[in-house]
Order: C-alpha cells, then structure tokens, then sequence
C-alpha cells in the first residue's frame, strides 16, 4: 500500500511476507486438547466399534422411539403431573428471580461498599452456582421429603444461580453516569440502585427470567426422576417398567410443548431487547 | 440529617408553559405484567405442594449438613476423586465429540455460506437438540449401553451438539467478508475458501465456546450419575439412598471444588484465547474484539 502513496513502484520482485507460525500458545492449546483427550478416552473405556455394534443390535428402548405412544399425555395421570411440571417451573422461576436481583446488585462494587459482605455474597452465589439443578433436587428429596415442594426449593436455587449469574454480568456493563448522579443528589443505596441501576438493566433481567423459566422448564421435566415431583416422575415410572413407547410418547410431547414455549419466550425476549 | 431537607420529595412543578413530557405506559408491558402475575398465582394455588413442610425445610437442610458434616471419613476421598475424574473426563469426551458434529453442521446453518432453506433446516435440528436435555438422552442410552460411563459420554455428546451449533453458526455469521470475498477472487474452491476464508475467523471463539461448554458438561456430567450413568453423581445418589451421609457430604464438596477448579483454569484458557495478550478488559475494548478482525482487515 505504501508504494502507491509514494507514488514510485518498487522495480524489484515483490517478495512474500513470512508466513506467521503458530504462537507457542496455540500450539499449546491443540497438544494440551489432544492429549486431554487419550487420556479421557482411556478412562471411560471410549470405543467406537462398541457404539456402533451397540446401536445395531435391536432394542426396545429405540423399537419405543420409532412407534411412540402417543395417547399418553391425554391420560389423566400424565396430564396432572404435566401441569404439575410447568408449575413449578413458574414458582421456581418466580421465587428465584426475585432474590436473584438484590444478589446480583450486591455482589457489585457499587451497590455494596463492603468489600467482606460483597466476598460474601459472590462465594455464596459461586457455591449455589455450581451445584447442579438435579443435585438439589436430590439434595431436598432426602431433608424434606419426596414431593412438589422439593423440586420447587430445588428450581429456586438453580434460578438464582442462573438469573445471579447472568444479572451481574451485565451490572459489569452498565453505564456510571446516572448512578453518579443519584449519589451527587444524596440518594440512599436503595434509592440509588432502584433509580440509577434497576432501570438500566431491567430489560436484560427480564430477558434473564424469560430464558431461566425456558431453562426451568426443561429442568422440571428431569427433577421427578429422583423423586421431586413433575412428569419426571411418570417418566422414571414408565423406565422402570421398560415401556418405553409409553416413556417416549410423552417425552416427546412435552418437549413439542417446551419447544413452542420456547419459541414464544425468544420472540418476547428479542422485543424486549 | 440535615441533607435530608435537599432531597425532593416530589416532583416540583415546572415553570408557566413547560409540560412535562409524560411518563410512557406500554401496553404490551402492562399485559405481560398481569399475564405473569395470574400465572404465579394459579401454580401458588393449584400446585400439589406439601406448604406445611416449608418452615422446616431449612431446619432439615441444617440437620443434613450437620450430619453430613459429622461422619465423613477421610479414606472416602480417594475414591471420590477417581469418580470426579470420571466425571471430568466424560464431560471432556461428550464435549468433544459434540465439537466433530456441530462445527461442520454450523457451516451448514449460517445464512452467509449456504441458501436459506437448508440453514433453515439445520437450525431446527439445532432447537430440537437442544430441547432434550441430557439425562433423558441417558435414560435412553443406558439400556443400550449398560451402567457405564459410555451412556454419558453418549448423551452428553448429543445433547451438546444443538447449543454448541447455535454458538458456532452465531460466530459465522458475525465474521468479516473480506478474507472471503478475497479468497473467491483469487479462485478458491467451496472447500479452501471455508479453509482460508473462515476458518482463521471463527477458530479463536469456537475454541472459547467449546471450553464454555465444557464448564457447562462438568455440571450435566456429575448429575448424569444420579440416574447410572457413570461419574460421581453415581456415588452422591447410591451414599444418599444408604444413608451414607458423610461420603455424600464430601462427594458434594468434591463435586462444588472441581467445579470451580475446572471452571478456574477453563475460563482463565479462554480469556486468553479471545483476547491474545493477556489482558485486563474492559466493555468496550470485550467489544471491539468482535470487530477487531474488520479493522485489521482494511
């Protein structure tokens, strides 16, 4: 390109640029993911021919795939454990998302000033993050009983760690300037997180809580299989029995209802943001 | 507080003929508000939950944490680590081979490359995927492949091509034309000018995506367990149903740190992969990484 500002072309040959090497990082990475993988592979026992002669071999659980039941999800008992599913995945979203959103504010710089009580509150959000939705399920199965209530408690969590999570990175982002404002005319910290911050991210919540009740939902379908209420529980029922045109009669329907609720929940939040 | 007289309390009046401008009132807010609403309270209602047992729900955590607390034995440890890292590795493995389908598959669903009918196409198999979560995926592998951890690899695998399809077709169609268009003029095949005018693109965020999804699978895998599907969820589910407390107590620890330890390191690669140098980043710069390659390419 300098040639031609210059307005004098070289006469030489033009020789070609180096070809770049791969930085020692890269290269580090790809060894690293290959050699990660052997020795994952070996550990499981991973084998390709076992896949595949185990997926020839004829059995129930795909002859139930292929002529699924579909009458199922009209029976009675199906029917009230479906409702009882997406219920739940409300309640727990509900509930969740409320707390979820003075843990986020708190967990931030400026919407908590002390740094102990603001450590505080990100390990507690950490830890409630990374136990998995099913595993509190089970958690509350064996202390409160099998139930409604437990796959409720245990939706909750998972939606604070969710909705937490994802509130707070966005309270990364947002712009200074009002919450400067709200201080510079000496707002409280409550007035100035509901005037400076809540309005800022109110969309992405609420984009937040759509997705974490998408999430909630599917969540809900699995709780039951460890006692905590929903279709779960009709599904580990079916398993049990190996009836498996049954089981993915209604497996299959009710994932057709949370694709549709899914796709409603992506046009509302595309709106919204 | 003597400031407390300077706050205002309510909105002053403005001066002789300036109006306020008025407070917007969406409709669609409005409704949704209220359709919401009447959703929470008919499942508080109609829900076939036992409420009673609700204020003693956190004296029955209490009580389980305690016990779980008071009889763990240390000679539980090894093999507990053994089950994370059964765990660990079926995520890694599931992960990838989720990886081999989705990153071909995504080529196939970005607008940019191909016609919009088998994007199209492709994006609803993506949905479907996604929609199934894993444990189902093993419930229906574990039949065919016995109490093994393969089940899990399997339904792991599968389970994550849709999510990771969805990123990684996001991630082409944000890329620069230019490599593209310069790779068609000098004459490139369909397949080098994926090679060269792609690929070099979207290599970095696939990556970081892959190793989000990774974190995400660690979680997916230790629950996998729970229903006999290898790693340490098989563990956590058998020590619970013997009343086993204290190995479920230090299982749950096991499972909180590898968590947060993968996720550590994990994060720590793909902060470094994004951004090259490492870093500290603030918003604006995080964005300018997504437009950087445009810049670079002029």
């Amino acid at each position: 390109m300098a040639t031609l500002h210059d307005g004098v072309v070289s006469a030489t040959a033009p020789t070609l640029p180096a070809k770049p090497g791969m930085s020692m990082f890269a290269i580090g990475t790809a060894i690293g993911a290959i050699v990660l993988t052997i020795i994952t592979a070996i550990s499981v026992g991973f084998s390709l021919s076992e896949i595949i002669s185990n997926f020839g071999r004829k059995n129930s659980v795909v002859e139930g795939l292929l002529n699924p039941d579909w009458g199922q999800i009209w029976s009675r008992r199906s029917r009230s454990a479906f409702i009882e599913t997406l219920q739940l995945a409300v309640l727990g979203t509900a509930t969740g998302a409320t707390v979820a959103l003075p843990l986020a504010l708190w967990s931030t710089t400026f919407g908590n000033p002390n740094r102990a009580l603001r450590t505080l509150v990100r390990s507690c959000n950490n830890v409630i993050r990374s136990i998995p939705d099913l595993l509190w399920a089970l958690l509350f199965v064996t202390a409160v009983g099998i139930g409604a209530l437990s796959g409720l408690l245990a939706l909750f969590f998972f939606s604070i760690a969710v909705t937490t999570k994802l509130t707070s990175d966005t309270l990364d982002g947002i712009d200074m300037g009002p919450i400067e404002a709200a201080n510079a005319s000496g707002a409280s910290l409550t007035q100035m997180l509901r005037t400076a911050v809540v309005p800022q991210i109110l969309p992405s919540y609420t984009s937040f809580v759509l997705y974490n009740f998408e999430l909630n939902l599917r969540a809900s379908a699995v709780l039951g299989l460890v006692g905590a209420g929903g279709i779960g529980a009709r599904i580990e029922f079916f398993r049990g029995r190996g009836d498996w045109e049954k089981l993915w009669g209604l497996v299959v329907m009710f994932f057709l209802v949370v694709f549709i609720v899914e796709r409603i929940s992506v046009t509302l939040r595309r709106r919204l943001i | 507080m003597t400031d407390s007289k300077l706050r205002v309390d309510r909105v002053p009046t403005p001066p002789d003929g300036v109006k306020l401008p008025k407070k917007p009132l969406g409709t669609f807010r409005w409704i949704s508000t209220a359709l919401a609403l009447t959703l929470v309270l008919w499942s508080v209602l109609e829900i076939d939950a036992k409420w009673s047992r609700l204020p003693e729900a956190p004296a029955d955590m209490w009580t389980l944490g305690r016990v779980m607390f008071d009889s763990m034995e240390v000679s539980k440890i090894p093999d507990l680590l053994s089950a994370m890292w059964e765990s660990i590795a079926i995520a890694w493995l599931g992960t990838i081979i989720a990886a081999i389908f989705a990153v071909p598959l995504s080529f196939l669903a970005a607008n940019n490359l191909v016609g919009k009918p088998v994007a199209w196409i492709t994006r609803q198999v993506f949905n479907l995927l996604r929609a199934i979560p894993e444990i189902i995926l093993a419930l229906a592998f574990i039949p065919i492949f016995g109490l093994r951890p393969m089940a899990g690899v399997l339904a792991i695998g599968v389970g994550s091509i849709g999510t990771l399809g969805k990123l990684f077709y996001e991630v082409i169609e944000s890329i620069n034309k230019g490599p593209v268009e310069a790779a068609d003029a000098v004459g490139a095949s369909r397949l080098q000018r994926l090679r060269w005018g792609v690929l070099p693109q979207v290599t970095p965020e696939i990556t970081s995506f892959l190793l989000y999804r990774f974190e995400v699978n660690i979680r997916a895998s230790a629950v996998l367990g729970l229903v006999g599907a290898g790693g340490i969820g098989s563990d956590l589910a058998e020590a619970l149903k013997f009343k086993d407390f204290g190995t479920a107590g230090l299982g749950l620890i096991i499972v909180v740190l590898g968590t947060i330890c993968v996720d550590t390191i994990s994060g720590a690669v793909r902060r470094r992969i994004v951004s090259g140098k490492k870093t500290v980043l603030d918003v604006d710069q995080e964005a300018s990484l997504h437009v950087g390659s445009m810049s670079m390419g002029i």
